[in-house]
């Protein structure tokens, strides 16, 4: 990807989050910070220092900003301790046992200190990226740069890495992150670029560009990762497509079993309420979670005539709709703008029978 | 959904393994209109391994009743458990129909 016209600025003690859509630089430009790949022109000053100045030691610049990868890169013939040590001692000069203290100090920030003796094949990918991050402490760096740091885990995973890293940034570390998760890119910026085609659309506070985004393309993008839409405008519509769909979506916001179970009935009860009207008009289903409240909720919108879908008359018989009651904590019908809008929030409790 | 039956004295086991919904269900209608029309009367529903029921579901349980109230015959369903048992209950099936708490006990019950 080629980055163009990117000026910024990251001050000491600030989060950065980087967002945006697939191949738009935003990996590359950590990797240009870090020197992993060398832009053409410009300057890049950190601490005042042009680390672009061919004169500059470029290992001397990466242990003052070290870099978190997407897939751990720890080294896999190595322990965790070895792999924690082995930097302080090569490149620092650090002895054995100061090393070890300070790694051992390090692995119980993470939360793995019972795992110095394993290897990075015994441990599962959370633990392995909380090694990784561990790792790139122990270089005692004054910036981190985090590649997608939660992208090759296991949902359940997530949490446990970016626990870690809202720990250091309570601790106050300069932190330049590239991620997919919103809600904590949210929550734990100062600053946050959204960067697309090569360059930085637009940035602001987290509540500028989650809440106010300006720009048609921030716009589109934060309406498009923090919920999930479909349209469908015909009564054959596929089910088990859009169930692999939201199960994605549940699987990206660690929804629990039991709250997918219950959106996925949710969803059917509505289609099945909406068949008689998909000849006619369509219907756009729309699934929103908040992590900050814990709130799932679920919206159909159609156009066409003023109708509430849900009116016993308008219904064959009751079974959908005492399902959907028993769903959901709380059901709004509205017209407005020449649209039918019913709004569900789902209940994340276990059915009741 | 898989289907399978088989004749314990003179009543058709049915087990269903999977998810009984507005897709399935319409298979499910046909097979065992196709079972009563072959003359059984006498069934026991298996739900041991049915993950996910929606209203479609029940509305086949509903019409399978009434398929078999109007040649007299009997049902009785078995294992219905978890989120299956709570769908139940949302719509008052646990009322509705008998339930054995496993297939044997389903089959006492309409002998």
């Amino acid at each position: 990807m080629v980055l163009k016209d990117i000026t910024t600025e990251i001050k000491k003690g600030e989060i950065v989050s980087i967002i945006g859509p697939s191949g738009t630089g935003k990996s590359t430009l950590l990797r240009c910070l870090n020197l992993l790949e060398y832009p053409t022109s410009g300057s890049i000053y950190i601490n005042g220092i042009d680390i672009l100045d061919k004169k500059v030691d470029v290992a001397k610049i990466r242990q003052k900003m070290n870099m978190v990868f997407q897939s751990f890169n720890l080294f896999s013939h190595l322990s965790v301790l070895e792999n924690l040590t082995i930097g302080p001692i090569k490149l620092r000069g650090m002895s054995k046992e100061v090393a070890r203290a300070k790694a051992l100090e390090l692995l119980r920030l993470v939360g793995l200190a019972e795992k110095t003796g394993n290897y990075p094949d015994e441990l599962s990918g959370g633990q392995q990226q909380r090694v990784a991050i561990a790792r790139c402490l122990a270089m005692e760096p004054e910036i981190i740069l985090f590649d997608e740091p939660t992208s090759a885990l296991d949902p359940t995973m997530v949490r446990e890495v970016l626990s870690v890293i809202r720990r250091l940034a309570k601790e106050g570390m300069t932190m330049a992150i590239v991620t997919h998760e919103m809600d904590f890119a949210r929550d734990v910026s100062n600053r946050v670029l959204y960067m697309d085609e090569g360059l930085i659309y637009e940035e602001g506070t987290p509540e500028q560009i989650f809440e106010h985004p300006q720009k048609e393309k921030t716009k589109a993008f934060i309406n498009r990762i923090l919920s999930y839409t479909c349209r469908i405008t015909s009564p054959d519509y596929d089910l088990y497509a859009m169930n692999a769909e939201i199960e994605a979506f549940c699987d990206k916001r660690i929804l629990s079993k039991q709250t997918r179970y219950n959106l996925l009935l949710l969803v059917e009860e509505l289609l099945q309420i909406y068949r008689p009207y998909l000849s006619r008009v369509a219907l756009e289903m729309t699934i929103a979670y908040s992590e900050k409240n814990e709130c799932l909720e679920l919206i159909c919108e159609s156009a066409g005539e003023k109708v509430n879908p849900l009116v016993r008359e308008n219904l064959v018989d009751d079974l959908g709709l005492m399902i959907i009651k028993n769903l959901s904590e709380s059901i709004d019908y509205k017209w407005s703008d020449g649209k039918n809008r019913l709004q569900f929030v789902i209940k994340k409790t276990p059915l009741e029978g | 959904m898989d289907l399978q039956t088989k004749k314990e004295n003179n009543a058709i086991v049915v087990t269903i393994s999977g998810r009984l919904d507005a897709v399935t269900t319409p298979e499910y209608e046909k097979k065992i209109r196709e079972l009563i029309d072959s003359g059984d009367i006498y069934f026991v529903v298996d739900f041991d391994q049915v993950d996910y029921i929606s209203s479609a579901g029940l509305r086949g349980l509903l019409l399978m009743a009434k398929l078999l109230n109007a040649k007299g015959g009997r049902l009785c369903l078995a294992n219905v458990k978890g989120n299956v048992r709570s769908v139940f209950g949302m719509c008052g099936f646990n009322t509705v129909f008998k339930i054995g708490n496993s297939v044997a006990e389903a089959l006492a019950v309409i002998a």
